[in-house]
């Protein structure tokens, strides 16, 4: 007899293999329910920022950045500003109403100006106040490899009115379910009959947030079961508010370039450049409405679906009475009215960005800064920035309009610093600014010219007791053995010999003999000590030829240099990143402002007023007088070996730029500093109008009348005379015969009478 | 009329002479009272850190958007959060320049800190300011002195 195995045993067995299957699939869909909603959902890349614009009462201003400003952040102007993003401006006044940012309110102020400066701050109820801030511009982020962009919301963030609509919408049962409703389905179904239209899906949120996290959007019969597991096992594990939360932060809404847009919070910001908090019934109808479809529906590319799909959204908030007849119909009468796609967009800046990179790479791992959700708060000026991007383009174009197209391959740099603090206002590392791609401004390591020469100089200056402005300085013909048979013969640009000149001279002329001489007669260590002290960390070649520029150095390291010159001798480390905050708003990391005196702030006078004459009457002359006067500016040209390199650094105001042009496979230019680098400067700098410099007072500084070509003392009335700064006990006291008669008027000497009553007066004090 | 000038502005010297020499002894003495205080006082600024501090914290802005943040970063500074005070420093410095009331306060931060050289410095820069009080200038000297 067979020994026959029982039906029942069998069907007790596959009751077991099923059931330990279905165990096993229910803990695989647990286990990724659980990790994706307690760790990828809340990804959230770094986000960039630029620095926000402060507006104080009795502050500078300049109107015309401030109204780029507000278009580049997609401020609307309308006569009568009452929602967030709108102002209106007449002359001498500017009604904004601002968004919102940290402690600043969403609401109405109105800025009355006299001329360059706030005469008064108001708010919308007439108070007086004294600061406002307008919220800094994202300039873009730090994305994982998905791409998924969010903004995390907090459920005190979520307005209640979205969540309403959101359940009017998608889910009418949503606190009844556990996750999968027959009821949802079937009033659906009969819903989407009566109105002859999908007005609601069949699937709960829960359902479709499962979808969303973990399932591609194919329609079959097995991805819907694990669907509806995955719904209840969610509902088992979290609350609904948690839910809830989760959907609004996940929701896709639409593409931008590579980057997806997810979440109310993040769609607010790309649609209305607003914050969540901040939107109107219909506003958020429309996000809702696109949730049905975000192609489809989106606002940008079909407004007219997007406008049908949010009326719809308002009829069933009618229908369901969360909005009353009247509110419908205004609601309903109000266009589509979304921001710009510049702003909020993809990265921006590029070579600003690998500023921003290379210093959060120092500081925080890859996967923290795609993840974490840090805001990162810049030093970035976006008008200057745009300006700047905008003035390198157009100064290639007037080149090659100038020089032919041998100049289309010309490259370029460019930055701007903010003298005092070191802060990056602006960086290109390209005449394409717009492409990531080779950074000049960092990467690019060429011969730096005669922007050495200020450095040479002011180690001399340094040792004031040797050396002063009319120190005369020999530029004849040098010749210095470098080898056992070979001289090194330096020439000055103009291939002439220009006899003994005075050393402030030799710097605004830029004389090449006079300056290698000097540089010789000082010596490699004193040099190499300035060098460091200017913050250059790089070993300086022990060469002559290094004098006169043989030396080669990135454009963000030769500005590091000259913002010490800048700042009267206080060098201070370049910034681009001011804070990081984490997600729930703390510092995370600062980058505080750092200053080291490196030099006294006599000797870094009188190499800037050298740097001035530059300006007046060396290698940038012919600027207009009324700019030298109004920026107080002051710059050196640098060209190097056979015009390969054509820089120029200059300040302006409270701001340092550095402009450089060349070809990457180092090809001669026709370009000199003076006839490529600073077109650029000058473009710039004019576009941004920057406020006057910030005036400094030297007691120990005096001005005397000397003369251009023998540096002895001289007159105002003299010919050639210059008004020369001396730190006090080294300027000359002799007047030659010659200048006795013209120099006797010196402005700087008071009359015979005054100083007698001077004496008297003098007298009486004792 | 030459003449008369002369007399009338040697007279007027002669009246102010004998001002000045009739409120000598009084002002002597009123003087090494003033002296003697300010002495104790600059003794105490270079001994004394809190009292430094105290003296630091009554120096207001000349702007009153400067001297808002000024008080919030006053408030941070007293409860200990540097990292704070200093930030809305830097705020302030940003909006104006040119504020030694900033400076004192960055220099006295940096001292807390430890960084002395950092210290010096902002003092330093602040004396490069036009139009600083005495005060303000002799209170930037006790970080600047070395």
């Amino acid at each position: 007899m067979k020994n026959r195995i029982p039906i029942k045993s069998i069907l007790l067995i596959l009751t077991i293999l099923f059931g330990v299957f279905t165990v096993a699939v229910v803990a695989v869909i647990d286990q990724r329910v659980t990790s994706k909603l307690d760790g990828v959902l809340w990804t959230v890349p770094a986000k960039i920022y630029s620095r926000s614009l402060e507006i104080a009462e009795g502050g500078k201003i300049n109107i015309g950045n401030l109204l780029k400003e507000l278009q580049l952040l997609s401020y609307e102007e309308d006569d009568n500003p009452t929602n967030p993003g709108q102002y209106y401006y007449k002359k001498d006044s500017i009604k904004i109403f601002l968004r919102g940012y940290k402690k600043q309110d969403s609401a109405l102020y109105e800025i009355n100006f006299d001329g360059n400066k706030v005469d008064s701050l108001k708010r919308q109820d007439g108070i007086r106040i004294d600061l406002i801030a307008l919220e800094p511009m994202a300039i873009g982020g730090m994305y994982p490899s998905h791409m998924e962009d969010r903004l995390l919301l907090d459920w005190p963030q979520v307005p209640e009115n979205l969540v309403k609509i959101l359940l009017a919408v998608e889910d009418q049962g949503f606190f009844d379910h556990y996750g999968i409703s027959l009821k949802s389905i079937s009033r659906a179904f009969y819903k989407n009959i009566k109105a002859a239209n999908i007005e609601q899906g069949g699937s709960t949120i829960t359902q479709q947030l499962a979808k969303n996290l973990f399932f591609t959007p194919e329609q079959t019969i097995k991805r819907k079961l694990v669907e509806a597991v995955a719904a209840l096992l969610i509902e088992f594990h979290y609350s609904k508010q948690e839910i809830l939360l989760a959907y609004i932060n996940d929701v896709y809404l639409a593409q931008s370039g590579t980057r997806s847009i997810h979440g109310f919070g993040l769609g607010a910001q790309h649609f209305f450049g607003s914050s969540l908090k901040n939107l109107d019934t219909h506003q958020l109808s429309l996000l809702v409405g696109m949730l049905k479809g975000p192609s489809v529906y989106n606002p940008r590319r079909n407004p007219k679906n997007a406008l049908n799909r949010r009326n719809i959204v308002l009829g069933v908030l009618l229908r369901d009475g969360l909005i009353e007849d009247e509110s419908f119909k205004n609601f309903k009468a109000m266009p589509v009215k979304i921001i710009k796609p510049n702003y909020r967009s993809e990265t921006k800046y590029p070579a600003f960005h690998d500023l921003v990179r290379i210093e959060l790479r120092n500081n925080f791992e890859e996967e923290k800064l795609r993840s974490e959700g840090l805001s990162v708060y810049t030093n970035i000026d976006p008008i200057f920035q745009e300006s700047l991007e905008n003035n390198i383009i157009s100064t290639k174009k007037k080149l090659i309009k100038k020089y032919g197209k041998k100049l289309e391959e010309l490259e370029g740099a460019a930055i701007v610093v903010d003298i005092q603090n070191g802060e990056i206002k602006a960086v290109v590392g390209s005449t394409n600014p717009y492409q990531f791609g080779f950074n000049r401004s960092l990467n690019a390591i060429r011969p730096i010219g005669s922007l050495v020469k200020p450095f040479v100089y002011l180690s001399a200056l340094e040792k004031y007791k040797q050396y002063n402005l009319t120190t005369l300085l020999d530029d004849s013909l040098l010749s210095v053995p470098v080898s056992a048979n070979s001289n090194w013969e330096p020439n000055n640009f103009d291939k002439k010999y220009h006899g003994n000149v005075p050393l402030h001279k030799s710097l605004w002329q830029s004389y090449n003999i006079a300056s290698a001489r000097l540089g010789i007669e000082l010596g490699f260590d004193s040099v190499d000590k300035t060098f460091k002290s200017l913050g250059i960390k790089k070993t300086i070649p022990r060469y002559p030829s290094l004098y006169i520029g043989a030396f080669e150095m990135s454009p963000f390291n030769v500005i590091q240099a000259y913002q010490t010159i800048a700042s009267d001798g206080f060098y201070s480390p370049l910034r681009s990143i001011r804070e990081i905050a984490d997600l729930d708003g703390g510092t995370a990391l600062s980058y505080p402002y750092k200053i080291e005196q490196r030099f006294r702030p006599e000797p870094i006078h009188l190499v800037k007023f050298a740097m001035q004459q530059t300006f007046t009457k060396g290698t940038a002359r012919g600027y207009k007088q009324k700019n030298i006067d109004k920026w107080n500016v002051g710059g050196k040209t640098g060209t190097s070996d056979d015009q390969r390199d054509s820089w120029f650094v200059g300040y302006a105001g409270d701001y340092l730029v550095l402009a450089w042009f060349g070809f990457d496979d180092n090809r001669p230019t026709p370009l000199t500093g003076r006839t490529g680098a600073l077109e650029l400067w000058k473009s710039f700098i004019e576009d941004i109008d920057p406020n006057a410099g910030t005036k400094t007072t030297l007691p120990r500084i005096k001005y005397v009348w000397t003369d251009m070509n023998d540096g002895k003392l001289s007159g105002p009335k003299c010919k050639n005379s210059i008004h020369t700064p001396f730190i006090i006990g080294t300027e000359p006291n002799n007047i030659p015969d010659v200048r006795r008669k013209c120099g006797s008027a010196s402005v700087d000497e008071p009359s015979s009478v005054v100083k007698k009553l001077k004496q008297v007066f003098e007298k009486i004090k004792e | 009329m030459k003449k008369i000038k002369l007399i009338s502005l040697f007279l007027t010297i002669i009246f102010l002479s004998s001002c000045t020499s009739t409120l000598k002894p009084v002002k002597t003495s009123s003087s090494k009272i003033e002296l003697d205080l300010f002495s104790s006082s600059v003794d105490q600024l270079l001994t004394n850190e809190d009292f430094l501090k105290s003296e630091i914290l009554k120096i207001n802005a000349s702007k009153p958007s400067i001297q808002r943040i000024l008080n919030e970063s006053d408030n941070f500074w007293i409860q200990g959060d540097l990292k704070r005070a200093n930030s809305e420093l830097e705020r302030a410095l940003r909006i104006s320049k040119n504020e030694s009331s900033v400076f004192l306060r960055l220099a006295h931060i940096r001292l807390e800190q430890g960084l002395w050289f950092e210290s010096g410095s902002f003092a330093a820069r602040g004396l490069l300011i036009s139009d600083v009080s005495s005060w303000e200038r002799l209170l930037l000297n006790v970080y600047a002195r070395d």
